[in-house]
C-alpha cells in the first residue's frame, strides 16, 4: 500500500515537472541560456530534463519531451559526447545529467578547446589559401563600394572589433549610453580602452553614469548635446568605414549596416565633427567650456602664466635697451 | 675672452613653434629672435606638420592641444611615417597630463617636453640642449 501511495505520487509530481518542459515557464528560459554554450534546442532541453528530474531511459525523454525518439537518440548521443549526460548500465540503457555547474565547466572548456583549434588551423588555412592562385576577372570587387548587412550581436561584435583592430588613425564612436551597453564586458570595449587610434566619444553618458567607458579618459568623451541627434548610432574607422546601426521594432535581433563607401564615411564623419565641436567634454562645467571645447580653466591658466613670463621678460630687457641704448642677451 | 670670440660661441637654432596661442608664438618669437635663434611658427598642427615635413628644423616645440588637429595627432602621423625619431621635437604644453602618458610620448620618439608654465631661461635652456644633443 505504501509502495502504491509513493508510486502515485511520484507519478503526479514528475507529470507536474515534466510539464515544465512542454509549455512557456522560466526553465524555457534556461534552455534559451544553454543555447550561448553551444546546445541546439532540443539538446539544452533534454539535458534540463535530466538534470531535474533524474535518470530515465531513452523513451521516456522522447515521450515526456514529445521528440521523435530517433532524434532523442541522437540529441543523448551528442550530449554524452559532450560529456555532460552519461548512460547507466542496464536494460533498457538509462541516462542521466552531469550536475549543472560541471555541465557548464565542460561546455565552456569544450568551447575554449574549438577556439584553440580554430586559431591553430588559422595559419594553415592562410598558408593552402595562398597556394591556390587568384583567377578574378577583373578587380571591380576592389574598387566597388561594399555595403554588408549585420544581424546580431555577435556578428556586429565581430566587425566592430575587427575595425578597432585595424584602426591606424581615428576612431569616432557616437550613441548613446544604451546602445554601448550592449557591448559592456566585451572585446570592444576593451579594444577601445588600448586603441592607439585617436579615439573620441560622442555620447549620452553623465559622469555618474558612465559605466561603459568608465576606462576611456574622460577627455576623449563628450556629452551629446544635440537631444535629437540621440537615435543616431555609428562607429567610424579612419577615413575608410563605418558601421551604423538600425532600428527596427520588428526585427527582436540588433541590426546594422558596415559599409567603406567613401560618401557614407565622408558624410557621417562631417555629421560627427560638427556634434563634436557643439559638444562639451562630460566633466566640463559651463565656464570651462566657454573657453574652448578642447581647452579646460586650468589649461588656460598655465597658458596666461607662460604668457606673463615671456612678457616680464621682454619688458625688462625693452627697459634696458631704453636706458642702455642696448639689449641683455 | 675677445669679444669675437664670444660672438663665436652663440648657436644659432632654427626653431619651430607649434601652438595655436598667437600670444605665446609672438612673444616665444622676439624673445628667441632676441636670442638670435631663427623661429618659424605654425598655429595649428596641421601647418606645423607641414612645416616639418618639408623643412628641417633643429627643434620642433609642439603644443598638445589645439583644435581639430592636435599636437597628438602631429606625433602620430611623424610616427606612422617612420619621422618622429628623426626630430627633435620638445612637447611644449599647458594640459594636465600624467607622468606617465610624457613617458610614453617620450618612448615613442619625441625628444623631451616641458610643462607650460616655464621660466624662460629654463626654456631656452631646454631648447638648446635639445638642438646640440
Amino acid at each position: 500500500m505504501l509502495s502504491f501511495n509513493v508510486t502515485v505520487s511520484m507519478t503526479i509530481t514528475e507529470t507536474v515537472e515534466e510539464g515544465m518542459f512542454q509549455t512557456e515557464n522560466p526553465i524555457n528560459e534556461l534552455n534559451r541560456m544553454l543555447v550561448r554554450y553551444d546546445l541546439t534546442p532540443n539538446q539544452a532541453k533534454v539535458y534540463l530534463f535530466l538534470s531535474k528530474i533524474g535518470i530515465k531511459t531513452a523513451s521516456e525523454i522522447a515521450k515526456a519531451l514529445k521528440l521523435p525518439r530517433t532524434e532523442t537518440y541522437h540529441l543523448l548521443s551528442t550530449l554524452q559526447q559532450k560529456g555532460i549526460i552519461f548512460s547507466v548500465f542496464g536494460k533498457p540503457t538509462k541516462f542521466n545529467a552531469v550536475g549543472i555547474e560541471e555541465s557548464l565547466e565542460i561546455l565552456i572548456n569544450n568551447e575554449k578547446n574549438r577556439i584553440s583549434e580554430l586559431e591553430s588551423g588559422k595559419e594553415a588555412i592562410t598558408r593552402l589559401w595562398n597556394v591556390i592562385p587568384k583567377y578574378s576577372e577583373s578587380n571591380s570587387d576592389d574598387q566597388e563600394n561594399k555595403f554588408q548587412s549585420l544581424q546580431g550581436r555577435n556578428s556586429i561584435l565581430v566587425k566592430l572589433e575587427q575595425m578597432v583592430k585595424e584602426s591606424k588613425e581615428n576612431i569616432l564612436v557616437l550613441g548613446t549610453e544604451l546602445d554601448f551597453k550592449r557591448f559592456y564586458y566585451t572585446e570592444f570595449t576593451d579594444l577601445l580602452n588600448k586603441t592607439k587610434s585617436d579615439l573620441k566619444i560622442l555620447t549620452d553618458l553623465s559622469p555618474e553614469e558612465s559605466h561603459v567607458f568608465e576606462d576611456i579618459p574622460v577627455k576623449k568623451i563628450k556629452k551629446i548635446e544635440d537631444k535629437n541627434r540621440e537615435d543616431f548610432c555609428f562607429i567610424i574607422k579612419d577615413n575608410s568605414e563605418v558601421i551604423f546601426f538600425i532600428s527596427n521594432k520588428e526585427v527582436k535581433d540588433m541590426l546594422a549596416v558596415w559599409t567603406d563607401s567613401k560618401a557614407f564615411v565622408t558624410t557621417l564623419r562631417s555629421l560627427f565633427s560638427l556634434m563634436w565641436k557643439k559638444s562639451h567634454h562630460i566633466d566640463e562645467t559651463d565656464a570651462e567650456s566657454i573657453l574652448g571645447s578642447e581647452i579646460t580653466y586650468e589649461h588656460r591658466l598655465r597658458e596666461i602664466e607662460q604668457e606673463k613670463m615671456i612678457l616680464n621678460y621682454l619688458q625688462e630687457n625693452f627697459q634696458l635697451l631704453e636706458n642702455n641704448g642696448g639689449i641683455r642677451k | 675672452m675677445s669679444k669675437s670670440k664670444q660672438k663665436e660661441e652663440v648657436k644659432s637654432y632654427n626653431v619651430l613653434i607649434v601652438d595655436d596661442n598667437e600670444q605665446i608664438t609672438k612673444m616665444l618669437t622676439t624673445f628667441l629672435e632676441l636670442k638670435e635663434h631663427k623661429c618659424t611658427v605654425a598655429n595649428d598642427g596641421r601647418e606645423g606638420l607641414a612645416a616639418i615635413k618639408e623643412n628641417k628644423y633643429d627643434v620642433v616645440l609642439l603644443d598638445l592641444a589645439m583644435p581639430e588637429f592636435d599636437g597628438y595627432a602631429v606625433i602620430k602621423d611623424l610616427e606612422d611615417n617612420d619621422l618622429l625619431k628623426e626630430h627633435k621635437i620638445i612637447v611644449f604644453t599647458a594640459s594636465t597630463i600624467t607622468q606617465e602618458e610624457l613617458d610614453e610620448l617620450v618612448n615613442r620618439g619625441v625628444t623631451s617636453y616641458v610643462l607650460k608654465p616655464i621660466d624662460i631661461d629654463q626654456l631656452l635652456a631646454k631648447i638648446i640642449e635639445t638642438a646640440d644633443s
